[in-house]
């Protein structure tokens, strides 16, 4: 057993998994949580009924459970981390179980650890948009500005290269944009905020920095086999489009959409008007919006996936397919719920309202 | 007089602590704690916070604070209270006080030794409706209290619920009452102010509901009736009951209040003056316009940024944080906090005589 892929049962876990067996690993080891969905990961192994799945149930936060997952792993794929929830939750199952596998590694030592981080480490806020951002943008310098999630990435981040500083495994950074495909949600926080069932369009001419599923899991794994140690690529697709086209699609294909174009100058005026009105009450309302953290997503920055082009990587499905593949999934998902797919809506025989992340709370990857 | 607060542990019960000092005059966050550096530094940069630590003790010896608040798990209160209060701070422990009713003594009995002042960490206790019901059973509304009903819901896959759902070894699910030790006090502390006997009869019965979930392992229901001698009560802890429901209901000689903590409203039950089904037509109206007239309140006190969810925690601190200042009686009595411990002992003995699992 050679290759361990944390969070392996999640989103994005699942995928990767997927691409390691497709491209002829003959043993994987997946480490999952004590109450993880392995549906999925159970599904593959009968796809694949050569290679081997081997599962570690555990607890990212426990060192013991780390060092046995670890034992005898040459690669390791950290996808695992928290997205929603509690600020201190999400950077303990972020950032300190991160600071676990990196310990457990020193002891172990693998010869290289991948983690997958996020575009949203970028400062995007202050920077203008007329150039495709690249790696070697300056990175978020007021997290506590923007989201938790964002936070705990760049904190994460800071952590693999703090450890990699101090030698014994190779590190590789991919910073994948907002995935979607089978099994994800219907739209990125880049195209605005969901509430009461109706969509705020904020980014509307923004292209969206979109990877799909399939795409971003054979960047990870191509970039955990070819890239040089330090590296560190954005994770993106061609042919993007615009937040408008792509909920016009949504619409065209999967369910009417009510919603509300926000011109940018409008949105920032809105989040001036929200951040004053939250200082006033002491943060008596959710800072949802704010003119930083509506600047960082709906300003319209583009990225660039040059550096990953030029390691050889090629998107193996074309945007065009990748978002009819995904529509086609979330109709289906509506016609099975016989309800809308909106995130707020009810459905029958349900305790009140699902949980969903809350809006406004920008992420870039699910896992 | 500006006193300085540090915290020790950085977890989900520190972010509410330290949001709300940091709207208080009387006081200022000058240090967070936790054996986890990652965990301080978060909270640190989050909110400002000049210093951050993982030594306990070197905090106290360095920041030299006035007041400790205690976030960390329970199992540690004691130890880290102790600590605390040996280094010459006051205390705020968050719920539950400690381990158990013995523990708890011990700790209040240290307070005094010290010559230091304790608080704990009762949310709703002070909460705007909370103090309101206290000054209408003064003024004697409700006559004689006859009997109470407290209910709180509790959503498992919630972002307290969902971290203990998915851990076996979460430290919630360690303490000697699992989950129910960790959230019973928002339940029994709205109870114990009504009864006056030190260890009334207590007859707690428990299960399991969601049978279906194989990561559960533990009562998510509970029922506890209470029996004093004048008063009775009834607590239910629910997690399946929906929608989520955090109330409590006197019943009074002369009157019956209903406080809804989750809409923060105070109502009354009516009795009409008029005969027949006219009287039952106007007792509804009469319930409309109460809840109209609360709701409008609460628009004000939204538009004078007052309605806060943790206003009752802000409400605590400020008065701790004066009682420390002036020098005067602490705002939650310690009888009040040993009468919740108590009367939790008592209900997990009974638990766990009925072979109930807890943890």
């Amino acid at each position: 057993m050679s290759i361990l892929v944390t969070g392996a049962s999640g989103f994005l876990g699942g995928a990767v998994v997927e691409r390691l067996l497709a491209r002829g690993e003959p043993s994987l080891r997946c480490f999952v949580r004590p109450s993880s969905n392995t549906s999925r990961l159970r599904e593959l192994q009968g796809e694949y009924p050569k290679a081997r799945l081997e599962f570690v149930v555990g607890n990212l936060t426990s060192a013991k459970d780390m060092r046995r997952a670890l034992d005898g792993i040459k690669t390791v794929y950290h996808l695992a981390a928290k997205m929603r929830g509690a600020p201190a939750t999400v950077f303990l199952n972020t950032v300190v179980a991160s600071k676990r596998l990196l310990d457990a590694s020193m002891e172990t030592k693998p010869e290289r650890v991948v983690l997958v981080s996020s575009l949203s480490v970028y400062g995007t806020s202050g920077l203008p948009c007329g150039r495709p951002i690249d790696e070697s943008a300056e990175l978020e310098r007021h997290p506590e500005k923007r989201d938790v999630y964002s936070h705990a990435k760049l904190r994460q981040e800071l952590l693999f290269h703090e450890y990699e500083a101090r030698g014994g495994f190779e590190v590789v950074i991919l910073r994948p944009g907002s995935i979607y495909g089978i099994g994800g949600k219907n739209f990125s926080a880049r195209v605005g905020i969901e509430v009461q069932g109706w969509l705020l369009h904020f980014g509307r001419n923004n292209v969206l920095p979109l990877t799909y599923l399939d795409n971003c899991a054979e960047a990870i794994v191509f970039a955990g086999t070819k890239a040089a140690g330090g590296d560190i690529y954005n994770v993106i697709d061609d042919d993007l489009p615009t937040s408008a086209e792509y909920v016009n699609a949504y619409r065209s294909n999967v369910d009417r959409v009510l919603s509300i174009s926000v011109p940018f100058f409008i949105t920032m005026a809105v989040s001036s008007l929200v951040e004053r009105y939250q200082v006033h009450s002491q943060h008596g309302v959710s800072a949802l919006l704010t003119p930083y953290k509506s600047a960082s997503l709906w300003k319209g920055h583009q990225f660039s996936n040059e550096k990953l082009k030029s390691m050889g990587w090629l998107q193996i499905v074309p945007t065009r397919e990748a978002m009819q593949k995904t529509f086609d999934y979330l109709s289906h998902r509506k016609a099975d719920t016989g309800y809308p797919t909106l995130p707020l809506c009810r459905r029958p025989g349900s305790q009140g309202v699902r949980e969903h992340p809350s809006p406004g709370v920008a992420v870039e990857r699910e896992s | 007089m500006r006193l300085d607060v540090a915290l020790v542990g950085c977890g989900k019960a520190a972010d509410q602590h330290v949001s709300e000092i940091k709207k208080l005059k009387n006081a200022q966050v000058v240090s967070v704690c936790d054996l986890e550096p990652l965990m301080a530094e978060q909270l640190a940069i989050r909110y400002g916070v000049r210093e951050y630590y993982s030594d306990f003790d070197r905090m106290l010896q360095q920041v030299k604070p006035d007041v400790v608040h205690i976030t960390a798990p329970p199992q540690s209160h004691l130890s880290l209270a102790k600590k605390a209060l040996d280094a010459g701070c006051h205390i705020l422990v968050e719920k539950p006080l400690a381990l158990n009713h013995e523990e708890g003594a011990y700790l209040i009995d240290h307070v005094a030794r010290c010559n230091r002042k304790m608080t704990i960490g009762y949310t709703y206790y002070f909460d705007p409706i909370a103090r309101a019901m206290r000054m209408m059973i003064q003024e004697g509304v409700l006559g004689e209290i006859v009997h109470v009903e407290s209910f709180l819901g509790y959503d498992l896959s919630g972002r307290f619920g969902e971290p203990i759902l998915a851990d076996r070894m979460h430290w919630v699910r360690q303490l000697p009452g699992g989950l129910l030790q960790n959230i019973l006090d928002h339940l029994l502390n709205k109870i114990t102010e009504f009864i006056i006997e030190e260890r009334p009869a207590v007859c707690a019965h428990a299960w399991q509901r969601g049978r279906d979930d194989a990561n559960l392992g533990l009562p998510d229901e509970l029922r506890v009736m209470v029996s004093g001698q004048t008063t009775s009560a009834y607590a239910t802890f629910s997690s399946h009951a929906r929608p989520l429901s955090h109330y409590l209901t006197i019943f009074g000689t002369k009157n019956t209040m209903h406080l809804d903590f989750i809409t923060g409203t105070m109502t009354f039950s009516v009795s009409s003056t008029l005969p027949g089904s006219i009287g039952r037509l106007s007792g509804t109206f009469g319930q409309a316009w109460q809840y109209f007239r609360e709701g409008g309140r609460n628009v004000i006190r939204f538009a004078r940024s007052q309605y806060h969810y943790l206003e009752g925690l802000n409400f605590l601190l400020t008065s701790f944080y004066d009682s420390i200042i002036h020098d005067t009686l602490v705002p939650i009595p310690y009888t009040e906090m040993l009468r919740v411990s108590a009367m939790m002992d008592e209900l997990f003995e009974q638990l766990r005589s009925a072979h109930l699992v807890i943890t």
